[in-house]
C-alpha cells in the first residue's frame, strides 16, 4: 500500500476508531445503566409518600409484584410501581425483595463490613493530646477514605491543633485494618505517616516540633450506629522526627464516620 | 520484599474488584443516590464584646442515615467598631476584623413530620447539631465548640429551607485575659439535595 494513500485515509481510520470506541462506551453505559426491577417476596411492603418515617403510607405492594428502583436516600429507596405511581420503601423491606436472578436485592441490617466493601468514607473526630510537647492541646480532624475490601481502608486526614500557646496543623495517610468488620462493635488498628507544622503564639517559646514528619499507630473501636454510620473511639501514639531526637506524643479521640 | 509487597497490593486490588454480586446488587444500577446536600445561608452573628453583624455561610451535609448527618459549615462576617473601640480607639484592623469560622458537626433529626399543603406531603424536621471547629478573629485562631438547633422544611422534593440557631464558644484573650465568649448566630438558608 503506497504511503500517500495511507496518509489520505488516516483521518478516516482515526475517525472510525473514535466512533467505534464511543459506540462501545455507549453500549457499556447502556448495560450498566439499566433500571433494576425487583420482585417483592414478603406478603406486602409499605409504600410511603416520601423518604421518612413521618410520611404517610399510601399503598402496599403485594407479594410477587414487580417494582423498579428510581433513587436512593439513606435507609430508603424510591420505587416505581406497576401502575406508574412512585413512592418510597425502607431499605429494610427492599432487602427482602429479589432480583430477576433470584438474588437478594440488598443486604439486611447486619454484617456491616461486607456491605461497606468498595465504599468511600467521610469522617470527623476530635480529641486531646495526653503527653509530650503538645500535652493538653485540643485537636480536630477531617478525613476522607476508601474501603476496597470489607476489612481494610485507606484514609487521608487533615486537622488542626490548639494548645495553650501553640497552633498547628497536620495531615497524614493511614491504613486501617478492621478484621471483624461484621460485628457491631469492632476493633481496628491504624498505621500511617504524615507531616505536622506547629507554631508558638506568641513566638517566645522555642518548640522542638516545628515542621516535622511523623508516623503514627492507633488502636480503636468502631461502633456501628447504622449500616453506613459509625462512632469511633481511638488511642493514638505519634513519633515525630525533630532535629535532635524523636518526640513521642499520644492522644485519644472520638469521632464519627459515614460511608457512601 | 518488593515481590511480597506487589503480591499484597495485587491481592487487595483483586479482592476489591471481585465484590460479590449480592453485597452491592443495586450498586451498578441506574438510580440516583441522594445523600449530599449543599446549602447557602444568610444570617445575623452576634460577636461577643462587638456587635451584631450580617453573616454569609455555606454548608455541605452528608446524610448518614434517616436520623443522623455529618455537616461541614463555613461562615464569615465583618466586625464593625465596638462601642469600646469607638471611645478608646480601634483594637485591630484589616483582615483581622473578618470573623471567619468553619466547623465539623454531627446532627440528629429529632421530630420528623409532615408539614405544609394538604395532599402534597413535605417532610419537616427539628434537629440538633454539635461539634468542633475553628474561628479566626482579631488575629486569634481558636478551637471552637459549636452547638445548635434548627428546623428544616422540604418545600419540593430536593429543596430545603432551613432556620438555624448556633452558638460558637471558645477561649479568647482579645478583651481580657482568657475568657470564654459565646457568639450566637441565627440564619436562614436554602439547600439542594444532590
Amino acid at each position: 500500500m503506497p504511503q500517500s494513500y495511507l496518509k489520505k485515509i488516516r483521518p478516516l481510520l482515526l475517525g472510525f476508531v473514535l466512533y467505534a470506541s464511543s459506540q462501545a462506551q455507549l453500549s457499556a453505559a447502556e448495560t450498566a445503566g439499566e433500571r433494576v426491577t425487583l420482585q417483592v417476596i414478603d406478603v406486602y411492603a409499605d409504600v410511603h409518600a416520601g423518604p421518612g418515617r413521618g410520611y404517610p403510607v399510601f399503598y402496599a405492594v403485594e407479594q410477587g409484584e414487580a417494582i423498579e428502583i428510581i433513587a436512593k436516600r439513606p435507609g430508603w429507596y424510591e420505587i416505581r410501581l406497576q401502575n406508574g405511581r412512585t413512592g418510597w420503601v425502607t431499605a429494610k423491606q427492599i432487602s427482602r425483595t429479589v432480583q430477576a436472578t433470584g438474588e437478594p436485592a440488598d443486604l439486611p441490617e447486619v454484617s456491616f463490613g461486607n456491605y461497606l466493601k468498595n465504599s468511600f468514607l467521610l469522617g470527623l473526630s476530635s480529641g486531646v493530646f495526653t503527653s509530650g510537647e503538645l500535652k493538653n492541646s485540643d485537636h480536630w480532624t477531617f478525613s476522607l477514605g476508601y474501603r476496597p475490601i470489607s476489612w481494610a481502608a485507606l484514609d487521608a486526614e487533615y486537622g488542626k491543633l490548639y494548645g495553650e500557646d501553640v497552633r498547628g496543623d497536620y495531615y497524614g495517610i493511614n491504613l486501617i485494618v478492621e478484621p471483624f468488620s461484621q460485628w457491631r462493635l469492632s476493633p481496628y488498628l491504624l498505621v500511617g505517616a504524615g507531616e505536622m507544622d506547629v507554631d508558638s503564639q506568641p513566638k517566645l517559646v522555642p518548640l522542638e516540633i516545628q515542621k516535622s514528619d511523623f508516623n503514627n499507630m492507633a488502636f480503636g473501636l468502631n461502633y456501628y450506629l447504622g449500616r453506613n454510620f459509625l462512632m469511633r473511639a481511638e488511642y493514638r501514639t505519634l513519633t515525630v522526627s525533630t532535629d535532635n531526637k524523636d518526640a513521642d506524643l499520644a492522644t485519644w479521640k472520638i469521632g464519627f464516620n459515614t460511608f457512601f | 520484599m518488593e515481590n511480597r509487597l506487589q503480591h499484597f497490593l495485587l491481592t487487595i486490588a483483586l479482592a476489591g474488584a471481585c465484590a460479590t454480586p449480592c453485597a452491592k446488587a443495586l450498586a451498578d444500577a441506574d438510580y440516583d443516590n441522594e445523600f449530599v446536600e449543599f446549602g447557602l445561608s444568610a444570617g445575623v452573628l452576634n460577636i461577643e464584646d462587638f456587635g451584631s453583624e450580617l453573616s454569609l455561610g455555606a454548608s455541605l451535609t452528608v446524610k448518614a442515615s434517616e436520623d443522623f448527618f455529618l455537616q461541614v459549615n463555613y461562615l464569615q462576617a465583618e466586625a464593625a467598631l465596638s462601642s469600646f473601640e469607638k471611645s478608646q480607639g480601634q483594637l485591630f484592623s484589616g483582615s483581622d476584623r473578618d470573623f471567619q469560622h468553619y466547623d465539623l458537626l454531627l446532627g440528629v433529626n429529632l421530630f420528623q413530620a409532615e408539614f405544609g399543603r394538604e395532599g402534597e406531603p413535605n417532610l419537616a424536621s427539628f434537629y440538633l447539631v454539635g461539634g468542633v471547629g475553628d474561628t479566626t478573629f482579631g488575629g486569634e485562631q481558636s478551637f471552637t465548640y459549636t452547638v445548635g438547633a434548627g428546623y428544616q422544611w422540604a418545600i419540593w422534593s430536593n429543596y430545603l429551607i432551613k432556620l438555624d440557631y448556633r452558638d460558637y464558644f471558645y477561649q479568647t484573650s482579645l478583651m481580657a485575659e482568657e475568657k470564654t465568649v459565646h457568639n450566637g448566630h441565627v440564619s436562614i438558608g436554602m439547600s439542594y439535595v444532590f
